[in-house]
């Protein structure tokens, strides 16, 4: 769910991009303290990851909000938070649709509907459950899928990151790379997820006191939300900034050339339902909690603070178009004419308002997110090499430490292959843009795996396998076909006015119809599988373990319809 | 023997770093004041954010600190 906005078009540009601000001393300080207390967890939780259960599950022993922060944190990456307050300055209040009708469902269908099938399946992992569930052919589609674009995308980010640094603070590109790849690669294969989650949780907190100030102050200078929207509908000579659904009747209508229909179904449907329930990255921090109730309450724990988010993400974007003395460009106009660009949105803002030690803080809150996000990459990248790829079709027999050590080796290596996909994408930019269209190719088909596997039994073993393949060529035809002829974006995007993410979103939701309708299908064309050996893997055939709250308040649903209800009113306020 | 020591600890500890660093920053500011100070300087955040910080930092700190069991 990175949103980067034109980098490809940054990164031909490095070499002469100027340099925003500098550090101090002080600021120093706090980067040097981040890095030595990151480093220490990772060897003080060295001694409890010794079995691949505490290696690659943190033992199955986190509590429900450190699962729960963990669980949003791996996502909250300093390139999601940049790239969407650049979206926020470029395209309004809009982007918000991302971190609330885009998530918030999602993931309270994740805590409530999804969880107890992959919990009490005591599956390591997404291809795992599909192994469980499908067999072998659609484990393996999905594991050499999800390992190989996990650890390109770690690269990518990774490159993004240290090419951000250069640009805000002149760092070294080559420093920056291998300082946070260093101490992600040693604190994972250390301490593997448990130290992973750890750092998760620390790097979340950091992310919230690093960025609140932005807005906080930000809302000072402007005199409050009304008189920020009113200069913002007098500085742009348009309302359509400030709404959040009123403007969505129409492709045109809206500066993000979006129809709501693509923001309701495709975004808030199939690629957010298949990202949050089925990206193994997110759900194996899920997959670490202490009992099926924490597991359930994490993912709700998580939406509570994932809409909270545009408070630090989307709010100083905004602020931006109001406060700062300058416009904005895109990428290409920010290279021929050195101008800023809407991806320095964030990191001007922290300029603008802090002075030394808070810009220090904030710094470390944009690294610490870029490191929460690989260390995600990398630990789920080893969990899903060991267990679904060495240990199912290369060395099925070896012993747990053996399993442990490849788990350590894979991390390193992971991390390997992502520096290398960092110098690829310097000299071949492209690159980039391709495989972040490859990563979306996946998730929407596999949504559509995933959910019939656990609400339909007469899904069958072949059905899963093709019907993944199906919905995969379906995103990658539609994909190539708007490529090579653009006038085809009438029929995928179903108009021509019609813009990138309403394309993205539309060929998400043709890939899962497709996933779908092919495994219904062939499902009816073959032999069910037999009922007993759905037990624990299939809605309604085997009952689920029961929770007993001492108060009607503690249920995981009670909590899911607080979060949801506040949802509701909180798009409606913004409509 | 010790327990092992909480998430929330090592949250403690880097918050209470951060704040008396970015305080005694903000305090030096007052009398030191910067030659190109950002936006709003005058309110000083330096010294109120840094005493949040080291106040939330103190109090995790000491709440979930390392015992024996």
């Amino acid at each position: 769910m990175d949103r980067l906005i034109g980098f490809s078009n940054l990164l031909a540009a490095v070499p002469t991009a100027h340099q925003l601000t500098h550090l101090n001393g002080v600021d120093i300080l706090i980067i040097v303290i981040y890095f030595a207390i990151v480093i220490f967890i990772g060897f003080y939780l060295k001694g409890a990851s010794t079995t691949s259960e505490e290696f690659f599950m943190a033992g199955r022993e986190m509590t429900a909000w450190i699962a729960g922060l963990s669980f949003v944190s791996a996502n909250l990456g300093s390139l999601e938070l940049m790239g969407w307050a650049a979206a926020a300055y470029q395209y309004g209040i809009l982007a918000t649709h991302w971190y609330w009708i885009g998530a918030i469902p999602a993931m309270l269908f994740l805590g409530i509907v999804m969880m107890p099938f992959y919990y009490i399946s005591k599956t390591h992992s997404v291809p795992g459950y599909l192994h469980l569930r499908y067999g072998e052919g659609a484990r393996a589609l999905s594991a050499i899928t999800f390992a190989a674009m996990t650890v390109l995308m770690s690269g990518i980010n990774m490159y993004s990151m240290a090419l951000v640094m250069k640009v805000v603070l002149g760092w070294d590109l080559n420093f920056s790379i291998w300082v946070s790849s260093v101490t992600v690669a040693a604190y994972v294969a250390l301490g593997g997820l448990r130290s992973a989650i750890y750092n998760e949780v620390l790097q979340f907190i950091l992310i919230w006191v690093g960025a609140l100030l932005v807005p906080i102050l930000g809302l000072i200078e402007v005199g409050g939300w009304n008189n920020l929207k009113a200069q913002i509908v007098t500085n742009l000579g348009r309302t359509d900034y400030v709404h959040l659904w009123s403007t969505l009747g129409h492709f045109s209508s809206n500066p993000m050339g979006v129809h709501w229909t693509g923001i309701v179904f495709g975004l808030g449907f199939v690629v957010s339902f298949g990202y949050w329930t089925t990206d193994f990255l997110v759900v194996q921090r899920v997959l670490s909690a202490d009992n099926i109730r924490s597991a359930r309450l994490a993912p709700i724990i998580g939406a509570a603070f994932k809409m909270a988010v545009p408070f630090i993400v989307i709010l100083p974007g905004l602020l931006a178009i109001t406060v700062l003395p300058f416009h904005l460009v895109g990428e290409s106009v920010a290279v021929a004419t050195g101008q800023h660009s809407y991806n320095e949105a964030l990191p001007l803002m922290l300029v603008r308002y802090c002075s030394p030690g808070l810009l220090g803080l904030g710094v470390t809150a944009l690294i610490a997110g870029f490191m929460s996000g690989m260390a995600g990459n990398v630990s789920a990248f080893s969990t899903v090499w060991t267990y679904d790829i060495y240990g199912a079709f290369l060395n099925r027999k070896a012993t747990d430490k053996h399993y442990v050590a490849m788990g350590r080796w894979s991390t390193l290596v992971g991390v390997m292959i992502s520096i290398g996909t960092a110098y690829l994408v310097q000299n071949a930019p492209s690159i980039m843009d391709y495989v972040q269209a490859l990563f979306s190719f996946f998730i929407a088909p596999l949504f559509g795996t995933v959910i019939l596997g656990m609400l339909w039994k007469r899904a069958t073993k072949q059905a899963g396998f093709w019907g993944l393949l199906a919905g995969t060529l379906t995103s990658i035809g539609l994909w190539a076909w708007v490529r090579l002829d653009p006038s085809a974006l009438r029929y995928v995007a179903l108009s021509p006015d019609a813009k990138d993410m309403a394309e993205n979103m539309y060929r998400a939701l043709w890939a899962w119809i497709a996933c779908v309708i092919v495994t219904v299908v062939i499902s009816y064309m073959t032999a069910p599988r037999p009922v007993e050996e759905l037990e624990g893997l299939v809605y309604g055939v085997s009952p689920l373990p029961e929770e007993h709250d001492e108060h009607w308040y503690q249920r995981p649903v009670v909590w899911a319809g607080v979060v949801f209800g506040l949802f509701i009113v909180l798009n409606v306020i913004f409509w | 023997m010790r327990q092992e020591i909480s998430i929330w600890f090592f949250c403690g500890v880097l918050l209470l770093s951060y704040g008396l660093v970015i305080f005694v920053e903000g305090i030096w500011e007052l009398f030191h004041p910067l030659a190109n100070p950002p936006v709003l300087y005058n309110l000083h955040a330096a010294i109120w954010w840094g005493a949040f910080l080291w106040i939330s930092g103190l109090t995790y700190t000491l709440k979930f600190r390392p015992r024996r069991s």
